[in-house]
């Protein structure tokens, strides 16, 4: 078995332990033993115990989901509707996320301190992502990519958390807003 | 707006008589004057206030959790009953009332920045710099994004962002309504307040444009959130 594979394997298991149990009740012996391995084994892989564990099951799940969001805006052709498409699926499937929905309401405080850890690199990758996009764009004149990548990045996770006055539902409103708040001040057929 | 979710119920339900027009059209003589500015600069008038005063000053050097009852009466120069009996319950009402005194005085003076400008473009830049700048100098929420992140997270992360949009909304909506359509006016309204959000506690450090300085402010606003709405703009209502 290969270093990746046996790390995964720990990894679903922690999931199905938080799954049953929740964070707080997830001991690393349950670990081991949904996993199928010895407690010191696990240590050798995971030397900061518990904690790392968690906090690497945390960032992968986080991780699997972008890559789904990933997915599903693969196919959309340009900016503007990989925008769309990210937020009208991302905002869903946050929503209908049922782990991490239990967890919100039983264990908010405990969950929103793990994933915080992970914010910080998953805004690096959308706003790497964003910006390898601008390169196919036709960009207004002066814009700085690496600028505008950050703006639209950062709108980008705030509405994926929270859709405030705007249903993320309606994909026609949602088109509505990427052209008004992400890319109007960017792209060169941005509406203005 | 969606509802309210039930672990939000205990946040400070905030009192916007003064300051927060419910509706537009009522133009400028409905935003009053700001009243209020954080204990941590003002002087404490108040008994009520001098304890917010040192509930500020135990949480940025303590933080909420290690930060007692004890900590911050004698940080007040009073007694522990005082406390109680200025706000009964204890600690979780003082920290409340804390929190909530310093959402309003952040809301007044931003306001003022606002009220100060008379362009579309200037009221923006004005609310950004503000906003983000006072959230970055407050040192207790430095502290405590830092070292407690979980404390803040609540009201920041997924649906619990909702009640500060729509309170941010509330209250500045209808000042960017001086120069824009109902509609648009709230949406750049609740648009501002997730900027500085992210800006202030999301790798602030790490922000491609410094939103602290008035400048950078202002030339984020006219790239990338004005261009949307700039067509929209109606004639400055007096």
């Amino acid at each position: 078995m290969t270093g990746s594979d046996t790390r995964s394997r720990v990894l679903v298991a922690c999931l199905a332990c938080v799954e049953r149990w929740g964070l707080a009740k997830t001991s690393l012996e349950a670990v081991a033993q949904e996993a199928g391995v010895s407690r010191a084994t696990l240590y050798r892989w995971f030397p900061g115990g518990r904690e790392q564990v968690i906090s690497e099951t945390v960032t992968w799940e986080v991780a699997r989901f972008f890559t789904r969001v990933e997915a599903v805006v693969a196919t959309a052709p340009d900016l503007t509707a990989k925008l769309v498409e990210g937020i009208v699926f991302g905002h869903r499937a946050i929503v209908e996320h049922r782990l991490l929905q239990r967890i919100l309401s039983t264990e908010r405080e405990a969950l929103l301190a793990e994933l915080s850890e992970s914010s910080l690199l998953v805004l690096g990758v959308i706003r790497a992502y964003v910006q390898e996009l601008l390169r196919g764009e036709e960009l207004r004149a002066g814009i700085d990519p690496e600028e505008a990548a950050d703006h639209i990045a950062r709108l980008f996770l705030s509405y994926l958390g929270s859709g405030g006055r705007w249903d993320l539902t309606d994909r026609d409103e949602v088109t509505r807003l990427v052209r008004t708040q992400f890319v109007a001040g960017v792209l060169d057929d941005g509406r203005s | 707006m969606r509802q309210i979710p039930a672990y939000c119920q205990q946040m400070p339900v905030i009192d916007l008589s003064d300051g927060g027009p419910t509706g537009r059209g009522g133009a400028t003589d409905t935003i009053g004057a700001p009243t209020s500015a954080s204990l941590l600069v003002a002087p404490a008038a108040s008994l009520e206030q001098r304890i917010i005063a040192a509930t500020l000053r135990c949480v940025s050097r303590w933080g909420v959790a290690k930060s007692t009852l004890d900590d911050i009466a004698r940080e007040a120069g009073c007694s522990r009953a005082t406390v109680y009996r200025v706000f009964p319950g204890g600690k979780d009402v003082v920290l409340l009332a804390t929190a909530r005194h310093e959402v309003e005085a952040l809301l007044s003076d931003v306001a003022a920045a606002a009220d100060g400008a008379t362009t579309l473009a200037g009221t923006v830049t004005a609310s950004l710099a503000t906003a983000v700048r006072w959230l970055h100098d407050h040192p207790a929420l430095q502290y405590l994004a830092e070292h407690e992140p979980e404390v803040i997270l609540p009201w920041i992360a997924f649906d619990g962002l909702d009640p500060i949009l729509a309170l941010v909304t509330t209250y500045f909506a209808p000042r960017l309504g001086r120069y824009l359509p109902e509609r648009e006016a709230a949406e750049l309204a609740e648009a501002l307040c997730r900027v500085v959000v992210s800006h202030a506690f999301e790798s602030a450090d790490d922000a491609a444009i410094d939103l602290t300085s008035e400048q950078e402010a202002g030339r984020f606003a006219d790239t990338f959130l004005l261009p949307g709405y700039r067509s929209t703009t109606v004639h400055h209502r007096s």
